[in-house]
């Protein structure tokens, strides 16, 4: 990527007051630079959650993990991150007027896609709604119940149940019957209590 | 879309163009707001140190108000 396209791009992002917004289009940026050099970034946690429900949910930190088998080596990362204007690192990093976080692989069960946003620097690749919504059923959960980790679970499925993200409910049951969350029915309650909520049916219902 | 008024949905298969998130995103709020009304964003976390210093005490930017969207 051209190094003027990269400064307009800061000065934009840095400009840019919308948290979401700003969030996305630093993750267009830094996905394009990564994926330049083989790497694939993928926005998870309360980040993609924010991107697909626009629930007011993220704080002004975006949480990132890598998709392809390897990462950078920490030189190359500092260098790259460098071309952003960022401090700190090797793993955070302070850019644009808010935090980047690279957590490391991606955790991904589900079958379907990443779901992508042609934002303006590039694709933002966004963990698959049905590993976000099990998992945070599971963290509404475990290891104490929280509220908020509950309240952001009702928005994904909210949003998932008025068909403005598309949602695979097969495969959540499928994901949430799985050893690693064996938490369907914490799921399926919660389902139900939101479609019953907004008086739709319930997909993962055998009726719905 | 085939219709301006259509409410764009995030697709399973495919991207959604920039304008069609954009043009979403007041849909998603709303149906955000009546289950969870508020802001969600947690009060508290690891990151509260940094995220405070640099959003002046807050732990982000404010959201944009639902109408803005």
């Amino acid at each position: 990527m051209d190094s003027q396209v990269i400064q307009k791009g800061l000065a934009d992002i840095s400009a840019e007051q919308d948290p979401t917004l700003k969030s996305i289009k630093l993750a267009s940026l830094c996905g394009a630079l990564w994926r330049e050099r083989g790497v694939e970034l993928v926005v998870v946690g309360g980040s993609a959650i924010e991107f697909l429900t626009d629930g007011a949910y993220a704080s002004g930190d975006l949480d990132l993990c890598h998709l392809t088998a390897a990462t950078l080596a920490i030189r190359d990362r500092q260098e790259l991150m460098g071309q952003l204007g960022a401090k700190g690192g090797p793993r955070n990093w302070q850019v644009a007027g808010m935090f980047l976080d690279l957590l490391g692989p991606a955790e991904s069960f589900a079958r379907t896609p990443y779901r992508k946003l042609d934002a303006p620097y590039g694709p933002v690749v966004v963990m698959k709604a049905e590993d976000l919504l099990v998992e945070r059923v599971l963290v509404s959960v475990y290891p104490q119940p929280d509220q908020t980790a509950r309240d952001c679970a009702r928005v994904l499925i909210a949003v998932a149940l008025r068909n403005q993200i598309a949602m695979n409910w097969s495969e959540v049951k499928r994901v949430a019957l799985l050893p690693e969350y064996r938490n369907l029915v914490e799921c399926e309650a919660l389902v139900q209590q939101v479609a019953d909520e907004l008086k739709i049916g319930n997909p993962m219902h055998p009726a719905g | 879309m085939n219709s301006k008024s259509e409410i764009p949905c995030i697709p399973l298969d495919k991207p959604i163009s920039w304008e069609d998130w954009l043009r979403g995103r007041r849909a998603r709020r709303e149906t955000s707001k009546l289950v969870a009304p508020g802001i969600l964003r947690r009060d508290s976390s690891s990151k509260d140190r940094k995220l405070r210093k640099l959003f002046n005490r807050e732990r982000g930017l404010p959201f944009t108000p639902t109408e803005k969207l």
